[in-house]
């Protein structure tokens, strides 16, 4: 009996702690900023006087949204065939284009950055590159935009066919037997079942977009007339790296931060009661153009724009720096920092990996197992937050708030590792309660009823059932945190990550930079790709 | 082996009642059902008992000691769910051997309850198998076993057989109440199902509301329901109101129409309303006899053992009837019969508090 009870008192501890750690350590960090509008809500005023500063934060947001906009727009319209295809159709080759897809995503932004940068934007008078590079961009604002499609692509066609293998075909087909042609049939009756995808798609991108720093910094730092331009993010990483000699860009950075945090957090809101509540006219039909474009050349001409449009638009530019650093004379590489910076890297993402494991998993099963009560159901909307703020801002309040306490020492790596635990964090928690909640109840309770106790049910019964996502969720975690700019700039100005080091090197802006920039991303490509061909394994076993 | 006693239980689920007084005793050694509509609270009870719940208010005791505050895994009563759970990372062996393996047992010990439990569940062949790998039936036997090697005493079985196909699910009836009754478990089976109940209990519960309105024999509940509801749930009824004109040494009840209908000895008090119900398998039907009342076939199902006849009487009341197969082709669709029973057969409830309609609805 007296066991029993201090089991129990134990169990409310820990979950206490859990939740506690959730609000102070990530929650409360990534919107600590917007408690500076109230406390310094002076400075902020004589900021707003500040013509000059606010054309360039506006000009920073506005290009921010619009890019991500614009971003989402161009996938939406050339992902949507894409998914279509791969879920939908079958040919040779099918897995090849799957496995393409997904190929964007193990290349770090950073690498990505610099790797479409110089594929659209260089010019022979900037840099000695490969003849067979587009280089034909001019605008910094087309670039960034064509960056960002690089990197949100896969993310939207996979969530578009997340959802789309999920609809039952059988109303597609009865659309038909009822006389609808196939583009008809598809517009009026699968698309209209495809709004939780989109949200989820939209809102992805869109994310990512905004919060992008690493590799936009690189893009426009390798585009040599750049100067000038910048977004949200690469505002704060700027701002930020001169805060020590500038003191008072304390407050335009707070209210760049502040901005930033709660436009995209309303926007999380539009979006989702924009998709899910707008009707769009479906119901309307014109047989006769539907059911021409339904046949003869049309389909096959949507087919092969779709495959090209990723080949030139997603592919090339993913990898030209391969062709880059072959192509060009080889210049003396210094390894020693950069395999520094490599293991400095390693140890955060390493470190941050595990506390999300260790701190995620418990919220995961809180959250899992009581999704009918108020304060899980809160905590799980509360658990995207730090999956929507943009990193640079994320990374900006946070280290605002570490400073200003005195309990937890503000040393360089802790905050850093702190950053990149309250981004990461929601990754494993949300990849670990979505497959808890998949694993039927009854094992557990039947495994109590045996006589095992609660932590011997989690872990014979439960774990060997989740396993694979908890490890699904370490690997996003790991190389997110790898790949991760904006957030650790933001908190420690001069950190020596892989990707810090990577921007610096371009900054240098010589041809040994160049180089050696190169180099550095084709070994972090090599890193990512082996951890993605693990996350493949780990998640093809799962499904099997 | 424990018995069981339930005092006062009261559990809501978001304003839904799903004990509400539940009130219930099983003696040691028992096989108890649990039978009820959907909803009707049978699930929670179990879970209650289990430990996998705890009650709003109220007690349960194990030998007459309180556990209600016992954690589950210390009650000893092994919970088998709808679809078996057995574990799918481990092998049949592995399950059976989990609750031993938890508590720790040495190996001698372990390789004695597996052996002596796959012979009885006659899975000596499959020990290596994962529950993928079994049919249903065998599933369903790998999960027993796993139940009785845990050492619990007492069985708790939710809806065992609902998941195996319908003539898989009768052969298994007997073979499992034998198995559980060998080993003298106190075992409590819910189940939706009246027949499954009136085949494998010692005694049938019939909870209604997260209430128990009635416990017996599978003999008492079906003869003597306690309720209409009752008389209707197992095996259906015809009903008739009227008012009692006497109670010993039969019970006479007077429709509004003026026909007097012969019921089994009451209690009631002659003058008061009542109902009488008279189960279909009961009713009889005869085209020379007038009956108590006469009445219009309307239509014929033909259910391959049985006859089932809807008609129509003169007062526009619908009846039915269970005929056996054989008698087929005396009576047709529109002939006019007289409709009768036996004494003993009709069974006089005094009036339901809500009307006769709100007491037989199953929702």
């Amino acid at each position: 009996m007296v066991a029993a009870i201090s089991r129990k008192r134990f169990l409310t501890g820990w979950t206490a702690f859990i939740i506690l750690f959730f609000l102070f350590f990530v929650i409360l960090p990534t919107i600590y900023i917007l408690s500076y509008a109230f406390t310094e809500w002076g400075s902020i005023e004589a900021l707003l006087e500040d013509q000059g500063r606010m054309d360039l934060i506006w000009g920073a947001i506005g290009a921010s949204f619009q890019i991500a906009g614009i971003v989402t727009v161009i996938d939406i319209v050339t992902g949507l065939p894409m998914a279509w295809m791969l879920v939908r159709k079958d040919f040779r080759g099918k897995n090849l284009l799957d496995t393409l897809i997904d190929m964007p995503l193990a290349v770090p932004t950073a690498a990505l950055g610099f790797s479409s940068a110089m594929f659209f934007a260089i010019t022979d008078e900037s840099l000695q590159a490969p003849s067979f590079a587009l280089g034909t961009i001019g605008s910094p604002y087309l670039l960034i935009i064509l960056l960002h499609v690089v990197f949100s692509y896969p993310y939207m066609v996979r969530s578009l066919s997340a959802i789309l293998v999920q609809i039952d075909q059988t109303y597609e087909t009865a659309g038909r037997t009822l006389g609808a042609s196939p583009l008809t049939a598809a517009r009026t009756i699968t698309l209209p079942l495809f709004r939780a995808g989109l949200v989820t798609g939209i809102i992805l991108c869109f994310a990512r977009s905004l919060s992008e720093t690493g590799g936009t910094m690189i893009a426009l730092a390798t585009m040599a007339n750049a100067r000038g331009f910048a977004t949200g993010p690469t505002l704060i990483g700027e701002w930020k790296d001169a805060l020590d000699s500038q003191p008072d860009l304390a407050a335009p950075l707070a209210f760049v931060s502040i901005l930033l945090i709660l436009l995209s957090l309303a926007l999380l809101v539009v979006i989702k009661l924009v998709v899910m509540r707008v009707h769009l006219p479906m119901g309307r039909i014109w047989p006769r153009p539907e059911r021409l474009l339904s046949r003869g050349v049309f389909p096959k001409v949507k087919d092969g724009l779709a495959v090209l449009f990723l080949v030139v638009f997603v592919l090339v530019p993913s990898f030209f720096i391969f062709t880059y650093v072959g192509s060009v004379e080889p210049t003396a590489f210094d390894w020693a920092p950069f395999i520094r910076s490599l293991l400095y890297s390693f140890l955060i993402a390493g470190v941050v990996t595990g506390i999300d494991i260790a701190l995620g998993v418990p919220l995961a099963l809180y959250i899992a197992k009581n999704r009918s009560g108020r304060l899980a159901g809160a905590l799980d909307v509360l658990v995207n937050v730090p999956l929507i703020v943009p990193t640079a801002a994320l990374g900006y309040s946070l280290g605002v708030f570490w400073a200003s306490q005195e309990i937890v020492p503000t040393h360089d790596v802790l905050l850093i590792v702190l950053a990149h635990v309250a981004f990461t964090y929601p990754l494993v928690v949300r990849n670990v309660a979505g497959a808890v909640e998949e694993v039927d109840p009854a094992y557990e309770e039947t495994a109590r009823t045996l006589g095992a106790r609660p932590v011997q049910a989690f872990r014979r019964v439960l774990y060997p059932m989740v396993k694979s996502s908890i490890l699904a969720g370490a690997i996003m975690a790991f190389t997110r945190s790898l790949g991760e700019t904006g957030a650790t700039q933001a908190v420690v100005a001069n950190a020596q990550t892989a990707p810090v080091y990577i921007v610096d090197l371009i900054n240098l802006e010589t041809a040994a930079g160049y180089y050696s920039a190169g180099l550095a991303c084709i070994m972090l490509i090599v890193i990512s790709f082996l951890f993605m061909l693990a996350l493949r394994y780990v998640t093809n076993r799962r499904a099997r | 082996m424990p018995s069981v006693r339930l005092i006062g239980l009261r559990k809501t689920f978001g304003g839904i009642k799903a004990a509400d007084g539940l009130d219930l005793e099983v003696r040691n050694g028992e096989y108890l059902c649990l039978l009820g509509p959907t909803g009707a609270g049978k699930t929670t009870a179990l879970r209650m008992i289990a430990g996998l719940v705890s009650p709003d208010e109220g007690k349960v005791l194990f030998n007459g000691e309180d556990v209600t505050n016992t954690p589950v895994e210390e009650r000893k009563a092994a919970l088998l769910p709808q679809t078996y759970s057995l574990f799918p990372q481990l092998t049949v062996e592995e399950n059976i051997t989990f609750g031993l393996d938890i508590r720790g047992a040495d190996e001698r010990l372990k390789e004695q309850v597996l052996i002596s439990m796959l012979d009885l569940v006659r899975l000596s062949g499959r020990s290596t198998a994962f529950p993928r790998e079994l049919s249903g039936g065998m599933q369903q036997r790998t999960a027993l076993a796993r139940a009785l090697a845990s050492g619990a005493d007492m069985l708790l079985l939710d809806e065992p057989l609902r998941a195996l196909d319908a003539r898989l699910r009768i052969s298994l009836r007997t073979e499992l109440r034998s198995l559980v009754k060998s080993l003298r478990m106190t075992t409590i089976h819910v189940t939706h199902d009246q027949d499954e109940a009136l085949v494998m209990a010692d005694r049938v519960a019939i909870i209604r509301e997260g209430r128990i309105i009635q416990v017996g024999t599978p003999k008492e509940v079906w003869d003597r329901p306690a309720t209409p509801f009752v008389a209707n749930f197992l095996g259906q009824s015809n009903f008739f109101i009227g008012e009692v004109l006497q109670s010993s040494p039969c019970t006479l009840l007077r429709t509004p129409d003026g026909t007097v209908l012969k019921g089994r000895s009451s209690d009631l008090i002659p003058g008061t309303q009542a109902v009488m119900g008279v189960k279909i398998g009961s009713t009889e039907l005869s085209k020379e006899r007038p009956g108590y009342l006469q009445a219009k076939v309307e239509r014929i199902l033909f259910e391959g053992r049985n006859l089932h006849m809807d008609m129509m009487t003169g007062g526009g009341q619908r009846l039915s009837a269970k005929l056996p197969s054989w008698k087929k082709g005396r009576i047709t669709v529109g002939d006019t019969v007289g409709i009768y029973w036996e004494e003993e057969k009709g069974t006089v409830f005094s009036m339901p508090a809500n009307g006769l309609e709100s007491e037989l609805k199953v929702e």
